[in-house]
């Protein structure tokens, strides 16, 4: 079955720079697909390929099967929220939202109902007769989403449409996003660089870094199973260990620790090879740590660990963060859920074992992605 | 601050005392025309022996100050007009064209705000008798546009500058042709700019001189020229008239403009 919005293989160029290539991507009706990347990665130049501002170098965006790269951004019927407040600044809200419907000639009475729609999705009842200039950000971007939606658009787009806001504000709206989401089913594509956002809103995530798309996924498939390091410490907090890498069969591999600790059955990604060197990923709450004194044997099976030093330690309620150091000065994190045995009476100064089970573990080749 | 003007102590006065001075020297003899328009004697004594409304009569009387006056004002439309029109197309093309050359463009279309007028007026004299527009209509627009052109550039370039460009491509992604969208979108929301340019250019015209002086001929002359002109043949309170009520309008403009950039905002 073809995509709803399909995406394929697009290379943007701007003389030598490469903006984004390989981007391939198949988005289903009524998704909603988040690009999570750094700045400058190319989620933007991605998003403006699709909206029909840029001309892609090479490849193709195809809704419906049917390619829209030769139809003009007026012509597109793409709704499109932007990073900044684009309003237009001398007509009401309610004539903002009415836009679109009057440069389609569209009779005055569906104007007016669908206006009154869209102004009671998007909550602007209070608002509806006031200047841009009179509104507050979160209310900008709340008519902005409104004005976009109001013709019914196949795909959604909206580039960082809360980046200018703060933080409460912008939860409150993510929230409204989601619920407008699943009130008019539209097909939505949204960038991000906060990862939070991206796992609130998302059906799936697409993880952009140097113009390339690392991994598809949904966050739970992006959490436990990162296909490059540059996605692992992207998406949620880990921890990594330089480590050489030992021996690989199929996913899973040995590897040595720098202080000659042997780890066996660690997860491997990407193209690892024996003998190379390589980065171990730990998720700070899959880590135990314990007293080094204390003469309990590495308990579960296939549990691997190491000595640490104890740098730092802050009680946060409901989990206890650790940073620790290896007897190499690499730092790592650990959080300990509250009441979870085995840390009690720890300091800082002391010296402790770190364990984990061994799948767990990941590893991915030095080179990948920096 | 670093210049507090409460805690200058007795240097306040000083300064207060220069800024009358210095607004006197500028606003008295504009009063002293306007009051010289109303006074009865013949030879502009001052102060007037009398006051007396027969200056602006004659003035009313004679034909040549109401046709100098049409054809000031007739000029000073269409120059508003031209160079508001011109002005717009030449600022989206600097502000928003990407070719080679743009600023050497940019330069050249403000050159003539930074050129003598006497230059521009006798280049433009010369050029246009050899074309044939020396002292048409079509002569005193063109060149009053050429000088009120960088005032309307810069005035709706740089309202054009402050618009964001993503505003428009808001516009463009809701439907609207390009050109649909600069016109309901990008034209209304810098219409300060356009305004300014418009108002600008009016009273550029309007009160211009040393080239209407070229331009002139014998049977088309603007509002100034004819002051001058009348001026230069005998000095009659007649001409105080005619100056105190180009400064009326001129003064009209300027409020009418200041009240619709109040409403406006
Ligand atoms: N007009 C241009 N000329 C040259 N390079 C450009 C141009 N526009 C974008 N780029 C480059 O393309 C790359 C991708 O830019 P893009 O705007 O898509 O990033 P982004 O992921 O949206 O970043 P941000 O989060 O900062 O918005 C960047 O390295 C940028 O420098
Ligand atoms: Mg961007």
């Amino acid at each position: 079955m073809t995509p709803f919005l399909d995406i394929q293989n697009i290379k943007k160029t701007y003389g030598a720079t490469v903006a984004v290539q390989d981007v391939t991507l198949g988005i289903g009706r009524g998704e909603f697909v988040t690009f999570l990347g750094p700045s400058g990665s190319g989620k933007s130049t991605t998003l403006y390929v699709i909206a029909g501002f840029l001309d892609p170098t090479e490849g193709d965006v195809r809704i419906q099967g049917q390619s829209i790269l030769s139809v003009p951004s007026h012509k597109r019927n793409i709704g499109m929220v932007f990073q900044r407040y684009t309003l237009f600044p001398h007509l009401t809200v309610a004539e903002n939202v009415a836009f679109p419907l009057r440069v389609r000639r569209r009779p005055n009475d569906e104007i007016e109902r669908k206006v009154a729609e869209m102004v009671r999705l998007a909550r602007l009842e209070t608002v509806r007769d006031r200047l841009p200039s009179q509104l507050s950000g979160g209310q900008q971007q709340r008519v902005a989403l409104a004005r976009a939606l109001v013709y019914d658009p196949p795909v959604l787009l909206m580039d960082e449409p809360l980046s200018a806001l703060d933080k409460k504000l912008r939860e409150e709206i993510q929230y409204e996003i989601r619920r407008i989401h699943q009130e008019t089913g539209v097909t939505i594509l949204y960038v991000t660089h906060d990862q939070e956002e991206a796992l609130r809103l998302s059906d799936r995530i697409a993880v952009f870094s140097q113009g390339r798309i690392d991994q598809i996924g949904t966050s739970a498939e992006l959490y436990q199973n990162p296909a490059t390091r540059f996605v692992a410490g992207f998406v949620g907090n880990s921890d990594f260990l330089s480590c050489r890498i030992d021996r690989v069969e199929g996913h899973s591999a040995r590897i040595v620790l720098p202080d000659g600790a042997c780890v066996s059955g660690v997860r491997s990604h990407g193209t690892v090879r024996a003998g190379s060197e390589g980065t171990l990923m730990l998720r700070p709450e899959r880590v135990r740590i314990r007293n080094a004194a204390s003469n309990t044997t590495p308990s579960e099976n296939g549990a691997a660990g190491l000595s640490v030093t104890i740098r730092d330690i802050t009680f946060l309620g409901d989990n206890t963060h650790f940073a620790v150091e290896t007897d190499w000065k690499q730092p790592m994190a650990i959080r300990v859920p509250f009441g979870r045995a085995g840390a009690e009476g720890l300091a800082v100064g002391d010296r402790a074992r770190v364990d984990w089970v061994a799948e767990d573990a990941h590893v991915f080749a030095e080179s990948a992605n920096g | 601050m670093l210049l507090d003007f409460d805690r200058l102590g007795g240097l306040k006065w000083v300064l207060v005392g220069i800024g009358i001075l210095v607004s006197a020297f500028l606003l008295l003899p504009i009063l002293f025309t306007v009051a010289l328009s109303f006074g009865s004697s013949q030879w502009l004594l001052f102060p007037p022996p009398g006051w007396t409304l027969r200056w602006y009569e004659e003035l009313w009387a004679d034909p040549r100050w109401i046709t100098s006056t049409l054809t000031s004002l007739q000029c000073a439309v269409l120059v508003t007009l031209l160079a508001t029109g011109l002005g717009l197309l030449a600022s989206f093309g600097l502000v928003r064209g990407r070719f080679a050359g743009r600023e050497t463009v940019r330069a050249l279309f403000l050159m003539p705000m930074i050129m003598p007028v006497i230059v521009v007026a006798v280049a433009l004299y010369a050029f246009f008798l050899r074309i044939g527009l020396g002292g048409t209509l079509i002569g005193f627009v063109l060149a009053h546009t050429v000088i009120a052109l960088p005032l309307a550039i810069t005035s709706i370039s740089n309202a054009l500058e402050r618009f964001d460009k993503a505003i428009e491509d808001a516009a463009i992604l809701c439907g609207a042709s390009p050109w649909e969208a600069r016109l309901r979108v990008t034209i209304p929301a810098i219409r300060d700019g356009l305004f300014g340019a418009a108002v600008f250019s009016f009273l550029t015209s309007w009160d211009e001189v040393v080239i209407a002086i070229f331009m002139a001929s014998p049977t088309l002359q603007t509002l100034p020229v004819h002051i001058w002109g009348t001026l230069r043949q005998d000095l009659t309170p007649v001409v105080a008239a005619a100056s105190s009520l180009l400064l009326l309008f001129t003064l009209a403009v300027m409020l009418l403009a200041a009240w619709f950039r109040r409403r406006s905002t």
